[in-house]
């Protein structure tokens, strides 16, 4: 896959990974917590529905391809009165996004920990240790 | 409908979760929020219980929420998720600890069965795939419409929005054709001040609760509502036959909230596809 994408081999992750198990399967069951991949991107679409809201992210690659990538998240109860809406993460700002790859080989599909904007300001979904986590 | 809500199995989700596999304890997030409820209103059974004009207690209202509110504001602009917003500061947190439900007890010949469905829940359980739980794993009502012939109990669930009808001293629906459904046949009666809601007809593709505890055609569901002050003591027992070895009770206490009940977006199944292996968490209700 051509996209602008670092997969970073991160055994040590997986001692500290604590994205949320959410709803009902674990993150376990599909995605692979000992590699993370970074997206540069733009949110183009949010489906609002359970068990998970899934993130698209319109990820270019250096040669200017644009790859979109099927991000798995929270429940939508997760974000009730939080003020982080689908309308906010569709600002069309780009965004460098983190995500745990698939397991089963799916191409542009993964777990959504990250999405960290140009001016600093950040969506930590994937939990308190996720890589770039503890950032506040 | 297990409901392990404790400060330990809070204090489990900060450790690393990948690689766990599904054992009888629930170590997902506490899906469902009582104790949090109650701890923003700890004085709330104290309070008058307040009656209708039919001289029946008034159970109307929003008593309970599907868990959520994880999320929230850091800094100007900045989000994150933090488990440690689910629980109540101070005196409060002591309500938090609550007690897991009791296990229900199959009759040996069907221990196997359970395990099995247990060991393959992401494949067997069908809310993983978004079919509704029905009655009674959906829990105790989350909001009460009451009007002197019947109650509508209203759910918006993981899985989607449900209710139910239940008209009062009526009786079971007699058609022996009749279908059976995931929130069966409710009919309802007052004894003293206590809602006792009976139920049959509830469909064998549903089952009591997570890891596998399915059951027969013949469950027979009684479910119990008496309000105290601001908070209602709701209790269920299963009584099948066929499958358990003896009836199964849990016991839950609801709190009056100040809030709407809001309509749940819809249930999708992405998932199906990718499961690699079978490790999944319990959805309390």
């Amino acid at each position: 896959m051509k996209t602008n994408v670092r997969l970073a081999a991160a055994a040590a992750a997986a001692l500290v990974c604590v994205v949320p198990l959410v709803a009902h399967h674990a993150v376990s069951a599909e995605f692979d917590s000992s590699k993370v991949v970074t997206l540069k991107g733009v949110v183009s679409k949010v489906d609002w529905v359970n068990p998970h809201i899934f993130v698209y992210i319109d990820a270019k690659d250096e040669n200017g391809k644009v790859t979109t990538w099927r991000l798995q998240s929270l429940p939508p109860m997760f974000f009730k009165n939080s003020g982080l809406t689908k309308e906010k993460l569709m600002d069309g700002s780009e965004a460098t996004v983190t995500a745990y790859p698939a397991k089963d080989g799916t191409d542009g599909f993964g777990f959504l920990l990250k999405l960290t904007y140009p001016d600093g300001h950040f969506y930590n979904l994937g939990g308190s240790t996720a890589p770039g986590g503890a950032e506040k | 409908m297990r409901f392990q809500l404790s400060l330990i199995g809070v204090a489990a989700l900060t450790i690393p979760a990948f690689g766990q596999t599904q054992t009888a304890a629930n170590y997902g997030p506490p899906a469902t929020s009582y104790a949090v409820e109650a701890a923003r209103y700890p004085d709330a059974a104290t309070k008058p219980t307040p009656h209708l004009a039919d001289g029946h207690p008034d159970l109307n209202g929003v008593w309970h929420h599907f868990f959520g509110g994880l999320v929230g504001q850091v800094g100007n602009n900045s989000f994150d998720i933090n488990f440690a917003r689910s629980i109540p500061k101070g005196d409060a947190a002591k309500t938090f600890a609550a007690k897991p439900d009791p296990e229900p007890e199959y009759k040996p010949q069907y221990a196997a069965k359970v395990k099995m469905l247990s060991d393959n829940q992401v494949k067997e359980d069908k809310t993983l795939h978004c079919m509704p739980p029905g009655v009674p794993r959906i829990g105790p009502p989350q909001q009460i419409v009451q009007t002197q012939k019947q109650l509508v109990f209203l759910y918006a669930d993981l899985t989607g929005n449900h209710w139910r009808v239940i008209p009062v001293g009526a009786k079971h629906n007699a058609d022996p054709d009749a279908e059976a459904t995931y929130n069966g046949d409710s009919v309802a009666q007052w004894e003293g001040d206590t809602l006792v809601v009976d139920v049959t007809k509830l469909t064998d593709d549903s089952w009591l609760g997570d890891n596998g505890l399915m059951h027969s055609p013949k469950l027979h569901v009684v479910e119990k509502l008496r309000r105290v002050g601001d908070t209602i003591q709701y209790s269920m027992t299963a009584d099948d036959p066929v499958v358990l070895a003896k009836p199964w009770t849990i016991t839950r206490t609801l709190t009056l909230q100040s809030d709407t009940l809001g309509e749940m977006p819809p249930c999708v199944d992405n998932d199906a596809g990718h499961y690699v292996n079978g490790e999944h968490h319990d959805n309390g209700r």
